[in-house]
């Protein structure tokens, strides 16, 4: 590929290329536009070029279908966008799923504990009366 | 070297699975791939088949991807073009029906002729083009890859892809005039 834009360049360029600047290497774009408005030679080319171009843009092809833009999309391993009803149903599983972690926390930590300290550590508190204290009853 | 990607962004939440660049990437990407995959094939099923196993290895690298020497459009075009070209290295082993490269009976300079008629046209005259001469076409023309990226994607120099270029322009114009006789 020649750097320098003379007759011969600018007759490959265009050959190759087509009759439109922007489609030219952008290194000798503005070579070859200063070529084409000084040269005389250069406008039966560009025209030449201009109608092959016509020929090729009449080309058309045809949209993707809807089924092949869902099958593809289907194909993409995504996060799940949740609908209503869905989120509802995780949120109660989540919901369910931590109050059995508690339940069974609790029921592992209480059996871990003879029953005698287990009984200790629930009534010992001040604020909680036991059952076989009189006190409270002949208070009142 | 690092390139100023304009889908860098987009790959990288496609590669987290986020839906919205996921629907964004297709609807920017899908026509481009499919218009590439239907020009090199000239056959719509396979082309949506070829584009389905792209998207596929695209789910695939998009995690992974990351800004570099290639863009990803770069990147995606090297895997629709070898995918294509593999299919259609396997056809050349089947024999073509003997009506595939009759003349138009149309003339396409008719005035009366339709866009889609001329487009019908254009396409049977591409498709009856040398392989390689289709490919500079399609990617330089249609694609419009710049000719280094072109050239690089066919691995051949820039003055063999305008070689390429030339040769296929006037196969293509003196096959058109051919139906006009």
């Amino acid at each position: 590929m020649s750097d320098i834009m003379d007759f011969a360049r600018f007759e490959t360029l265009v050959a190759a290329y087509g009759a439109t600047p922007s489609r030219w290497p952008e290194e000798q774009r503005a070579a070859a536009e200063a070529f084409a408005r000084t040269d005389p030679r250069a406008a039966a080319l560009l025209g030449e070029a201009d109608a092959i171009d016509a020929l090729l843009f009449a080309h058309r092809v045809a949209e993707p279908s809807r089924t092949l833009r869902a099958m593809v999309l289907e194909s993409a391993p995504r996060r799940r966008r949740l609908t209503g009803r869905a989120r509802l149903w995780w949120s109660s599983l989540a919901f369910a799923l931590a109050a059995a972690g508690g339940v069974l926390a609790g029921s592992a930590a209480t059996a871990a504990l003879d029953p005698v300290t287990a009984n200790m550590q629930l009534y010992q508190h001040d604020d909680v009366p036991a059952y076989d204290d009189v006190s409270e009853e002949n208070a009142q | 070297m690092s390139l100023d990607d304009p889908d860098g962004e987009l790959v990288r939440r496609v590669g987290e699975g986020d839906v919205h660049a996921i629907e964004a990437l297709v609807a920017r990407k899908l026509p481009r791939m499919t218009a590439l995959a239907q020009r090199l094939l000239g056959d719509q099923a396979e082309a949506e088949d070829v584009v389905q196993d792209l998207f596929v290895r695209v789910w695939k690298s998009a995690a992974a991807w990351r800004p570099g020497a290639a863009k990803f459009d770069t990147w995606m075009h090297r895997v629709a073009y070898n995918l294509c070209t593999d299919r259609l290295r396997k056809r050349r082993e089947v024999p073509l029906p003997e009506s595939w490269d009759a003349p138009d009976p149309q003339p396409l300079a008719d005035a009366g002729i339709s866009a889609e008629q001329q487009s019908d046209a254009v396409g049977r005259a591409l498709a009856a083009l040398a392989p390689r001469q289709r490919e500079a076409i399609v990617l330089t023309y249609y694609q419009e890859l710049p000719n280094r990226e072109a050239a690089a994607l066919m691995g051949i120099g820039v003055d063999a892809l305008e070689s390429l270029l030339a040769r296929g322009r006037r196969a293509l114009k003196a096959r058109l005039e051919e139906r006009d006789e």
